[in-house]
């Protein structure tokens, strides 16, 4: 890769008249699918890709090239210098990342060859055992991905990147009635996985999943939010607090910057070097990504600015793209939590959310893997998918209590590179949720 | 290419191997996009090449793939996907059958009447530079985007069976926005709405006119900010097409494709209420609903001559006279359920594994225009472009938002009202229709961007509607 790069600036030297931005990444994968305790497909996959930003002044162009050699780049660079003249000029131009601070080190191991797929099933096919013992099969997805790569730019930003993300999500589904509930695990350390506490965490879900299904009407309930479920929330929380969203006008957060929007035991960072999550040393422009409070106490202090951004808006920069979600903990255990519940839900996951409204963050979105009825601070029994239309900020403000532990959890955003993520967060308790219909399926 | 394809065929030569197909894809993507009247991106990735193995051993699918086009790297990925299949067919309960199919040998090439890809960038830039520059002036709009996707793809499959097929296709993604926000919020109007895909070049953009749609959805836009809610909590709507293909996608197409009933897809996009024994009593929809899968359809963008299982392309009914009669089905889960495979397995480049995929799902059109259909309808709306979107995991309850409607009373549109949203469970809204218009609003709405699969893909397809009218459908009133 260094020779590639040793290359690349003799480019930008060559054609010094014009600026660049390259980006460059070797992304494999090993992807194993399970349904119905059983292979689905083994998929082993390899794609090189670069993608080069030319400037003239206040134009611009862009190519991408898979399978990218320097012929192909340098032909790509010719093919576009003779379009970039013809091209207008954009009065907002700004000028490409300059921050050249390289981030720490950290080791990678590359996860691909220390999980290879026959540990991999052997993992699943214990994990299907006691499932079957249930009368459960497991469906899901075991992910091992390597993934390396630079940004370049004639700024002098140069900036290589190595990362090998573990995700296994096992779901676990009732032979009888299709009951579904989920155990994820997620990180860059394959010795942080224990497959006892794996296991064990997931059958106890299962013998949840066990209780007799009811559905709930709609209505106001008080719910223990899971880690999952609460970080989702946070997750569509922070599209307002880009400053990408400011600049379009549908920010939740315009004019709340320094203000108390939550309560104060509320606290969100964005925590790119935490140990327990996959690290994110750069953000897509090359600037060094460090810790971020975005809620502190209760008060808004940082929207997340990237280079265009904080040009744009004259706003600090800091790259931050809310990868490392970190949610501030409380004092309870869960089942402390669930005890104080006289009429309520237990939500273990969210499916398919989106924004009615993103400036006042009203959305919509359903349950799944796992929702449960709580009578007298007790799980009582399985209930039907359900529907909820309610504003994330209400959601955030209506928290009275918040779990003492933390639980990483990941997340891909599945399309193009299938870039795994973590976050750390805990369980919350929410007043008056609102359920506005059932699925009246499970 | 083809060369190419047989070639590697025949090194699936191993005696365990039961079937193997190989795909090779060559894609050119161009994206234009201005923001507030202004050039923003300019991108092109030409000839992204990439080849895929599958092959199935022991009842188990392996699969590799790479954009490293060498003789060697190729060697390599058909070396994974055999071990791939042999080692995941450890963890297996039951065996893939796969019934074999007689070979077919095809091409077809589309051809645009205005390749996008051989007109100089300057022109596509100075099209849309002019429809940009007008929207970035309006008064009281905050923001404004024009965008277009130009799409070409060359497509070889082999199997070996002894199919051989390639394909060139060309498809148009052109859609431009509005929003408008002051002290009563932030609201968007989007043109020509949630599927704006076409097959065909760049005459697809030309035919749509931006340039004197502008002012209309401006206006609109800027009129949502103080319209009226819904305040019913239950009325008679009419859909029109440039929301109705969504709800056809998601609560007919994707709750009808048989992986999800296998739970084939249940780690990702999830599973669907339709059940085995549904199939020829199941009552979907009113009598007058009828809905069907049609690969063949050329007019669509989910055309193929065949799927990436091997299977031709045709039409198949999924509910005849509101009827669940058939399901969009591999070789695998046809064979499973007693039903003829509907050519619907496709990946979208070769670098992915083959998925069932909704190709063109289309309601057979019924009588009448649009404009008879809101005379006939006493009290209710008109809803139009998608907003929101949201559909359960079964693809049972769904809610959608519309970007905007129009209050109907005595045959007449009143006023428009903001942020309308409905809701249902499938079956009782697919049975609530009671009237489809005809063949004169019928057209095709596609997108580059339905999302399936892990590692996710999206697909290009298409849905064939024409307004329809549903009684009693439950409303989300607001204040």
């Amino acid at each position: 890769m260094n020779d590639f790069i040793h290359k690349l600036e003799s480019l930008m030297k060559e054609y010094s008249q014009y600026k660049f931005q390259f980006h460059f990444r070797i992304w494999k994968t090993e992807f194993l699918r399970f349904f119905r305790s059983m292979t689905n497909y083994n998929i082993s996959k390899e794609i090189t890709s670069a993608s080069c930003t030319m400037y003239k002044g206040k134009k611009s162009y862009s190519f991408s090239v898979d399978d990218p050699t320097f012929d192909k780049i340098h032909k790509g660079i010719e093919d576009a210098i003779s379009i970039i003249d013809s091209l207008p000029e954009d009065p907002d131009y700004v000028d490409m990342d300059d921050d050249t601070s390289i981030a720490p080190e950290t080791k990678v191991v590359n996860n691909i060859e220390s999980l290879p797929l026959e540990k991999k099933i052997e993992i699943l096919s214990s994990i299907s055992e006691e499932a079957a013992k249930r009368e459960f099969k497991i469906f899901g997805t075991f992910i091992t991905n390597f993934v390396k790569g630079f940004v370049l730019n004639s700024n002098g930003v140069k900036k290589e990147f190595v990362t090998s993300p573990i995700m296994l999500d096992v779901k676990a589904v009732s032979d009888n009635n299709m009951v579904t509930v989920l155990e994820s695990f997620g990180g860059p350390d394959p010795d942080k996985f224990n497959q006892k506490e794996f296991t064990d965490s997931l059958m106890k879900k299962v013998d949840m999943a066990c209780l007799p299904v009811v559905d709930a009407p709609a209505g106001k309930y008080e719910v223990i939010l899971s880690p999952a479920a609460i970080g989702e929330f946070i997750g569509y929380l922070m599209h307002g607090a880009h400053a990408a969203t400011l600049d379009q006008g549908s920010s939740f957060f315009q004019d709340q910057l320094d203000k108390k929007v939550f309560p104060e035991t509320i606290n969100i960072t964005d925590e790119p070097h935490n140990e327990n999550l996959i690290p994110s040393s750069y953000s897509g422009s090359g600037r060094t990504l460090h810790d971020l409070p975005i809620v502190t106490n209760g008060v808004f202090k940082n929207f997340m600015v990237d280079n265009y951004y904080g040009n744009k808006l004259k706003m600090d920069k800091n790259g931050n793209e809310a990868d490392n979600l970190v949610m501030g903990n409380g004092g309870k255990t869960v089942d402390e939590m669930i005890s104080t519940v006289k009429d309520g839900l237990y939500i273990s996951k969210l499916h398919y959310m989106n924004f009615i409204n993103p400036k006042d963050m009203t959305v919509t979105g359903l349950t799944r893997d796992g929702t449960f009825l709580i009578k007298d601070g007790k799980i009582v029994n399985v209930v039907n998918n359900l529907r909820y239309t309610e504003s994330i900020g209400r959601i955030i403000g209506a928290i009275s209590e918040i779990e003492r532990k933390r639980h990483a959890l990941p997340s891909s955003e599945n399309y193009g590179a299938f870039g795994i993520s973590t976050s750390l967060m805990p369980h919350v308790k929410v007043k008056d949720f609102n359920i506005t219909s059932s699925t009246e399926t499970i | 290419m083809k060369e190419l394809v047989k070639k590697t065929l025949n090194m699936l030569n191993a005696p365990d191997v039961q079937f193997g197909d190989v795909r090779v894809t060559v894609t050119d993507n161009e994206n234009i996009f201005f923001e507030r009247g202004f050039l923003k991106g300019a991108a092109s990735e030409i000839a992204a090449t990439s080849i895929g193995v599958r092959v199935l051993i022991g009842g188990t699918w392996g699969f590799a793939s790479t954009s490293d086009m060498s003789s060697t790297s190729i060697e390599k990925i058909v070396k994974e996907a055999v071990q791939n299949a042999r080692l995941g067919a450890r963890f297996k309960n039951s065996p893939i059958e796969y019934k074999p199919v007689d070979g077919i040998v095809a091409s077809y090439h589309f051809d645009p009447i205005k390749d996008p890809f051989k007109i100089p960038l300057k022109e596509k830039v100075s099209y849309l530079g002019e429809i940009a520059s007008k929207m970035g002036k309006l008064d009281g709009i905050v923001h404004s985007i024009v965008h277009t996707h130009f799409y070409k793809q060359y497509k070889v499959y082999g199997n070996t069976e002894g199919t051989l097929v390639d394909t060139t296709v060309y498809d148009a993604r052109p859609s431009m926005m509005v929003s408008a926000a002051d002290q009563n919020g932030f609201q968007t109007r989007t043109f020509p709405g949630h599927m704006p895909a076409q097959r065909g070049g760049f005459e697809v953009l030309e035919k749509l006119d931006f340039i004197n749609n502008i002012d209309k959805i401006a206006e609109e836009a800027k009129e949502l900010l103080t319209a009226p809610r819904v305040t019913e909590d239950q009325a008679d709507i009419i859909i029109n097409n440039g929301h109705l293909a969504l709800q056809l996608h998601e609560s007919v197409g994707h709750a009808t494709e048989a992986d999800r009933m296998f739970g084939m897809e249940i780690s990702y996009a999830g599973k669907t209420f339709v059940k085995e024994n549904m199939l020829g009593n199941f009552k979907y929809g009113s009598d007058l609903v009828n809905i069907y899968t049609d690969a063949s359809d050329k007019r669509g963008i989910g055309y193929h001559p065949v799927d990436d299982d091997g299977i031709p392309s045709k039409r198949v009914d999924i509910i005849k006279n509101g009827v669940l009669v058939d399901l969009q089905t591999s070789r695998y889960t046809a064979a499973e359920l007693g039903l003829e495979p509907s050519s619907n397995m496709m990946a979208t480049h070769a670098s992915e594994f083959p998925l069932i995929r909704m190709s063109n799902i289309c309601i057979a059109p019924g009588k009448g225009s649009l404009a008879d259909l809101i005379k006939d309808t006493e009290n209710g709306y008109l809803l139009d472009y998608t907003k929101t979107w949201s559909i359960d995991d079964n693809r049972n309850n769904f809610q959608f938002t519309t970007e905007i409607g129009w209050k109907i009373e005595n045959g007449e549109i009143k006023h428009i009202v903001k942020e309308p949203t409905y809701f249902g469970i499938t079956k009782d809204f697919w049975n609530s229709c009671d009237r489809i218009c005809g063949p004169e609003e019928w057209g095709f709405y596609g997108t580059f961007y339905c999302g399936k699969g892990e590692p996710g893909q999206v697909m290009h397809l298409s849905h064939g509607v024409a307004p329809m009218r549903f009684k009693n459908v439950k409303m989300l009133p607001g204040n």
